[in-house]
């Protein structure tokens, strides 16, 4: 066989055919990820968007001019929220962290902003301490109930107060973008407008630091490793429910998944985008899976302490008991074909997904793969479990409540699904602020008995 | 006892020791897609099994298919 | 100065024992039996006999609820009831409702007293001994943690408090991520060393043995879906259910659409009500009866709502019905859920 053609892409990727050595191991040579990360120190509003020295500046008034040619969308309104400020951020629907890839800035979150490329792989640039949150209130424009599965619940990032600790993003800079959604413009067609309008805002904001030198370089590998270590992989639940309770791989709907490997670094490096405003306290927002806790943890101790074998999606709120069944025992059946001992199984937000999730925890133990469960719980502890479920972690119970803030100002809309106003809420569920109970696992939350 | 239901991971939590898996939460020993005869024959089915199940011994929480 | 008011049964009010259960409620002042080992000033005493509490429940509660608004305790101490299931349900279920009104509780009875989960978590419970003999034991320890919340102090955890967990989820701030840490007890599962962060902790009951001769026995149905007869004539809740109903099953060959209906709100009822034996499968278990394969099927539907019922609910509703099908003979049971 002769050498790739010239202008191929993924041959190019490829890093040449396989060695002997390597096809013995059943691996290919590994495609690392490079990661660097530029700490931000402070993000100002100014003329032109900018790095410089740790400080983003930011051109908000372009950025709102540039939401004018979206379709549905009739204004934008840009704005700096820091931690400690008296800010109550409402109708949040997504954290993303400005990333770029820094070879082809063009395929920055491939197929959902960018043009396909392989993601997880190459170099990309990401700036600490700055999170770009689209706010929107669908509400307001819209009758939300026309959906056949539609988002309910307060999504809240509060700057400061009591509830501050649960949302990731009270430690953030945040780019705070509120969309205003032209009602005559479909929910579907608007949502998938703000959603690849707030990735290039993140994408652009990153790009500043193309030039400059990064404050920390981490590289991503998975080489072969010692056949004695455990082997482990993620089952990564996610959910398809329709339009604006999605999630989506390169760009395209979850809908009809099959349980379908993937490499963790795909997941970090923006191949997955959430697209999903149901009780934003159990959602996974994208910048979770941008810095997902579990997939760094398992490629930090790879070669240490564990094989990490990869990542099996999967989907929750299967709508049959017989779909349910079928999905995990497909997951299962990655897990064992990969080769996993273990596996770590996460949910998305509570209900009937915790049975997908125990479904998929005894057909891996009936296959010997031993399973670890996250979940979050609510007053009255878990929603389900088998006897398999010998290893559950808790993130939280999410109808815990969180006592009254009333802050100086709200950001991105006054009015909560109660009618009542978000600057006097009264005491609040865990479950309203953004990833407060995330069953990835990104917080330190936890529910203890008591 | 046996406790027929399309949920049997929650009647395994709560303890339930006989569990027989049902059709469906809103028709747990009925299927309205089917005809007449065919749904009647399926509700025996299940419940034949239920009896079966009654006269088994079995390990705690233990679950069969109708 | 604290002001303390203690619940008792009619045993240990001295009323009398068994004879004595149907009493209904009454107020005493001062601390009369147990309540006078507290160690504290007892203002009054309320005593209730366990039957009456069990069988006119509401009434019992308004009663004894009004002397609590009138007298308005610091504390409300009841019991201890040691092992004694409806004396529990009592003291757990007066003492939840006192907590509710803003009058802190505390109870005492055993760990495995189904009372324990009547509290729903509203009010606190020492752990006793099963029997009376552990009256010495349990008193003080009541009477310390009542006095700490008279005093309006905060209560620590149950393992350092040595109260039972009220079955309460209160969040923490852990050291690691929940990521970190179920990568960390896998690995250790995988080592042979398994523990989980939390488990459901419904009671254990060993499956009992296998119906000998189903030919010759006696089969009962229950059911959870809301099946009521149409019109629902006992007023049986969409949710919250308060009670479990019985209706005759004599002459009844299968539920005709029309005849019967499912109050159940936590489902769309459309293919129940076409068709109520896809709830309750009482033409095919008529037909098997016919057959002679069980006995005869006991002629009295149990039926209740199963949605948002409180764990506690629940589970007096399944020992009431229960009781009912043992004195009645039955030997095996139908139970369908939604």
């Amino acid at each position: 066989m002769g050498s790739p053609p010239p202008n191929d892409h993924l041959a190019s990727l490829s890093g040449g055919p396989a060695t002997r050595a390597e096809r013995a191991s059943g691996r290919r040579r590994d495609l690392p990820l490079e990661v660097s990360t530029y700490a931000v120190s402070d993000v100002v509003a100014g003329p032109e968007t900018g790095f410089s020295a740790g400080c983003l500046t930011v051109d908000c008034a372009a950025i709102e001019r540039a939401a004018l040619d979206e379709p549905g969308l009739l204004g934008l309104r840009v704005r700096v929220v820091r931690p400690g400020d008296p800010v109550r951020v409402t109708n949040v629907l997504d954290a993303v962290e400005p990333c770029v890839k820094a070879g082809d800035p063009t395929t920055t979150f491939p197929g959902a902003a960018g043009t396909l490329s392989l993601a997880g792989t190459g170099r990309t640039h990401r700036l600490a301490g700055v999170a770009v949150l689209p706010t929107a209130d669908f509400r307001a424009s819209h009758d939300v109930t026309e959906l056949s599965v539609y988002p309910d619940g307060d999504s809240f990032v509060d700057m400061d107060g009591p509830g501050a600790y649960l949302a990731a993003w009270s430690r953030t800079t945040n780019v705070v973008l509120s969309f205003e959604c032209d009602p005559a413009v479909s929910l579907a067609h608007i949502d998938s407008s703000i959603r690849a309008f707030t990735l290039r805002v993140a994408r652009d904001l990153a790009a500043t630091t193309l030039d400059a030198e990064p404050d920390d370089v981490e590289t991503l590998a998975l080489p072969a490793v010692d056949a004695g270590l455990p082997s482990i992989c993620v089952v990564l639940q996610v959910a398809s429910e329709g339009p604006l309770v999605d999630t989506y791989l390169y760009g395209r709907s979850l809908e009809g998944l099959v349980p379908t490997l993937l490499d963790p670094r795909e997941v970090l490096d923006g191949a997955l985008t959430a697209g999903q405003y149901d009780w934003a306290g159990s959602r996974d927002p994208t910048a979770f899976f941008q810095r997902s806790s579990l997939l760094l943890e398992l490629l930090r101790r790879h070669g240490r302490d564990l094989d990490f074998a990869g990542v099996i999606l999967a989907l929750g709120y299967l709508p049959s008991a017989f779909e349910k069944r079928r999905s995990a025992l497909l997951s299962a059946r990655l897990a064992h074909q990969i080769g996993a001992d273990g596996a770590v199984l996460t949910t998305f937000q509570t209900g009937n997904s915790h049975t997908d999730t125990v479904l998929t925890c005894q057909a891996c133990e009936r296959l010997g793969v031993g399973t670890a469960v996250l979940f979050a719980e609510t007053n009255a502890g878990l929603t389900d479990w088998v006897p398999e479920a010998d290893c559950v972690v808790s993130t939280g119970n999410e109808e815990e409540l969180v006592p009254e803030w009333r802050p100086q100002r709200v950001v991105g809309g006054e009015t909560m699904y109660s009618g009542r106003s978000a600057g006097a809420a009264g005491p609040v569920p865990v479950v309203s602020y953004l990833g407060a109970v995330c069953q990835m696992g990104d917080m330190r939350l936890q529910a203890v008995s008591w | 006892m046996v406790f027929i239901t399309a949920l049997p991971t929650i009647a395994t939590m709560v303890g339930a020791n006989r569990i027989l898996r049902g059709v469906a939460v809103t028709n747990p020993v009925g299927d309205p897609q089917r005809e007449r005869a065919d749904e009647l024959a399926l509700r025996r089915r299940i419940v034949e099994r239920a009896l079966t199940m009654l006269a088994s011994p079995v390990e705690a929480n233990t679950v069969w298919e109708a | 100065m604290v002001k303390v008011v203690h619940y008792l049964n009619q045993f240990f009010a001295g009323r009398g024992a068994e004879e004595a259960a149907g009493s209904a409620p009454l107020r005493l002042e001062g601390a009369v039996g147990p309540g006078r080992g507290l160690g504290i000033d007892v203002a009054a005493t309320l005593v209730c006999g366990d039957d009456y509490f069990g069988e006119h429940e509401e009434e019992a509660l308004e009663q004894l609820l009004g002397w609590l608004e009138e007298d308005e305790p610091d504390v409300l101490v009841c019991g201890p009831a040691f092992g004694s299931g409806r004396y529990g349900y009592a003291c757990g279920t007066i003492a939840r409702e006192a907590a509710r009104r803003g009058i802190p509780a505390v109870c005492g009875m055993h760990p495995e007293n189904p009372g324990v989960m009547a509290a729903e978590g509203a009010a606190y419970t020492i752990p006793t001994e099963d029997r009376v003999t552990g009256m010495r034991d349990a008193l003080p320890r009541m009477a310390a943690l009542a006095r700490r919340l008279a005093a309006g102090e905060e209560i620590g955890a149950p393992e350092t408090e040595g109260y039972l967990p009220r079955g309460l989820r209160r969040n923490q701030v852990a050291g690691k991520t929940a990521a970190v840490r179920a990568v960390d007890l896998l690995l250790a599962k995988l080592r042979g060393v398994v523990n989980t962060e939390t488990t459901a902790d419904f009671d254990r009951v060993p499956p009992p043995d296998p119906v000998a001769d189903l030919a010759r026995a006696t089969l009962a149905l229950v059911t959870e879906s809301g099946l009521v007869p149409a019109g629902n004539p006992d007023r049986l809740e969409s949710n919250r259910a308060h009670s479990w109903f019985a209706y005759p099953l004599t002459g009844v060959d299968n539920l005709a659409p029309g005849a019967y209906e499912s109050v159940h709100g936590g489902f769309d009822v459309t293919n129940a009500n076409a068709d109520p034996n896809r709830l309750v499968p009482l033409d095919v278990i008529r037909a098997l009866e016919r057959e002679g394969r069980i006995g005869r099927l006991h002629e009295t539907l149990y039926t209740t709502t199963g949605n948002s019922t409180p764990v506690a609910t629940a589970a007096k509703f399944g020992d009431d019905i229960a009781q009912r099908l043992r004195d009645a003979g039955v030997q095996a049971v139908i139970l369908t859920g939604t």
